[in-house]
């Protein structure tokens, strides 16, 4: 763990290897944040139930540049590559810890069962960088718009952030207006990002948007004079920066 | 809703182990249990919960009860893109059949999404709970299970009292740990069964015990004193009649070679 590296989650509203095959730049700019060539990165694919199809392709897209493991919190029994024995040992030792997508409610429910969520509170304040899109960024917010079973609700998600969170803003527009409406019916104020988007928090605060897709937005949602405004934010297309980079060298 | 469904008793089958999932080639306890609802084509819904919704277990639940019944599933971890609540999906079964696994996420999960409520509410209405393993277990006091990876006991929903231990023949480590317990009252007396052994529960009270296997049983054991007080009982076996074989489905693409093969022969 870096003592010097301060808390830090970035929360993608869609994207990363699940969703965005050959556009490696929301988890190239999560890489860069660990700054040691090469990371140590544990993927956490609870929320999809642990799906075998989900962890290859983490280990593909991983494996080559990163020290890769993951846990499996169905399979515990049965050792077939996932992380064994001290669990809270190993993710405390991590680079990055990066949640995968799927239903938020099982993957709150499974992590309270077997004290995940403790141990990763624990593992954000030491520093070690928390990621992850759809379900794997809602779980980190105070509260949480979750459309899995049905129309939109509000979820409680494990409060590392005190705002609440939306995702897949522009791939389902029921989310938003319901996102809106939950502000202004008391919701906690608080972030939305498009597919392709990601906020990265350092400490409890937004530090800076980036995105793997040109258009991607984000938005500060909150009441304001008895009505709910969603404010948008400045993102930075990493795509740009790459593309400078390599017309430098 | 008519008067006849009304009056459904509550009915819960238990398996040690077997069904779909682990006898793919044996249906009798699987047949068993449409047997258990008094209407042909039964609503079955399938929760592979507390393994993760595997596709595999998903594709062997559809190939076992696809042409018998109207057989659904319902899956905690992957969008159906369906806007019905998981109320109208779960009250409208005449089973719910549930998978094994990891019995700690099982019940953490379904109490997420307040499914263990609705599973209760449906079990006093008459639909019948089926499950093997930690789709076993789950209905019971208590029982023992690796979630975490060593043997350990944990509480169950407690539709049934008493304690249940899976998987006495195939997993023979299992049993010391729920016998110990037992014995100790960190687990209620209870039942412990092999692979391919089936209680049938009426209401709360054990009515039958049936087997998909030759040889295997179940065993009562109840703490009295300080003693352990356990006796083996024998289950009834399905499937034995003769020429039950001939009546197994055939599948359409083993059909459609019989025929090709037919028709090349002329």
């Amino acid at each position: 763990m870096h003592a010097t590296r301060p808390p830090q989650i970035v929360a993608f509203g869609g994207g990363g290897f699940s969703m965005e095959a050959g556009n490696p730049l929301l988890d190239d700019y999560v890489l860069g944040l660990a700054e040691r060539e090469r990371p140590r990165v544990c993927f956490v694919p609870t929320a999809s139930g642990d799906a075998d199809h989900y962890v290859v392709r983490f280990y593909r897209t991983f494996a080559a540049r990163c020290e890769t493991s993951h846990v499996s919190l169905f399979r515990r029994d049965r050792g077939d590559g996932a992380v064994e024995g001290d669990l809270e040992a190993h993710l405390l030792t991590r680079d990055v810890i990066y949640v995968g997508g799927g239903s938020v409610v099982s993957l709150l429910g499974a992590w309270r069962a077997h004290g995940l969520d403790r141990v990763l509170k624990g593992a954000w304040r030491r520093g070690v960088i928390l990621c992850g899109l759809s379900a794997g960024s809602l779980c980190w917010f105070q509260e949480a718009v979750t459309a899995f079973h049905g129309a939109p609700t509000v979820v409680r998600g494990l409060g590392l952030l005190p705002h609440s969170n939306c995702v897949h803003y522009d791939g389902e527009p029921e989310r938003r207006e319901e996102y809106r409406r939950f502000v202004g019916d008391g919701v906690t104020a608080g972030y939305a990002a498009d597919d392709g988007a990601a906020l990265h928090f350092v400490g409890r605060d937004l530090r800076r948007v980036v995105s793997s897709r040109r258009h991607a937005r984000a938005f500060h949602v909150a009441p304001r004079d008895g009505e709910v405004v969603e404010q948008p934010l400045a993102v930075s297309y990493l795509g740009d920066s790459e593309r400078d980079l390599s017309a430098v060298a | 809703m008519s008067i006849r469904d009304v009056l459904r008793d509550p009915q819960i089958l238990a398996m040690g182990g077997g069904g779909f999932t682990m006898e793919p080639d044996n249906p009798a306890l699987d047949d068993f249990a449409l047997t258990l609802v008094g209407r042909p084509e039964p609503r079955i819904l399938f929760l592979p919960t507390a393994s993760g919704d595997p596709t595999a277990q998903i594709t062997a639940f559809y190939a076992r009860y696809a042409r018998r019944a109207s057989a659904t599933h319902l899956s905690l971890f992957r969008r159906h893109g369906s806007a019905r609540s998981l109320a109208d999906i779960v009250l409208e079964q005449d089973i719910v059949y549930v998978g094994g696994g990891s019995m700690r996420n099982l019940l953490a999960i379904w109490r997420a999404h307040a499914l263990d409520e609705l599973l209760a509410e449906a079990w006093r209405r008459g639909i019948v709970l089926v499950g093997l393993s930690a789709g076993a277990m789950c209905w019971f006091a208590g029982g023992v299970t690796r979630s975490s990876g060593p043997l350990e006991t944990i509480a169950g929903l407690g539709l049934l009292p008493g304690s249940f231990s899976v998987h006495a023949d195939g997993e023979p480590e299992r049993l010391p740990v729920w016998l110990a317990a037992v014995r100790s009252g960190e687990l209620p007396g209870g039942w412990a069964a092999d692979d391919g052994v089936g209680l049938l529960f009426r209401g709360t009270r054990m009515v039958r015990v049936v087997s998909s296997r030759p040889g295997a049983a179940a065993l009562r054991a109840d703490a009295v004193g300080a003693e352990l007080v356990r006796h083996r009982i024998e289950p009834e076996l399905l499937g034995a009649a003769p020429g039950r074989l001939a009546e197994r489905p055939v599948p359409d693409a083993i059909r459609e070679l019989r025929e090709l093969r037919r028709a090349m022969r002329r």
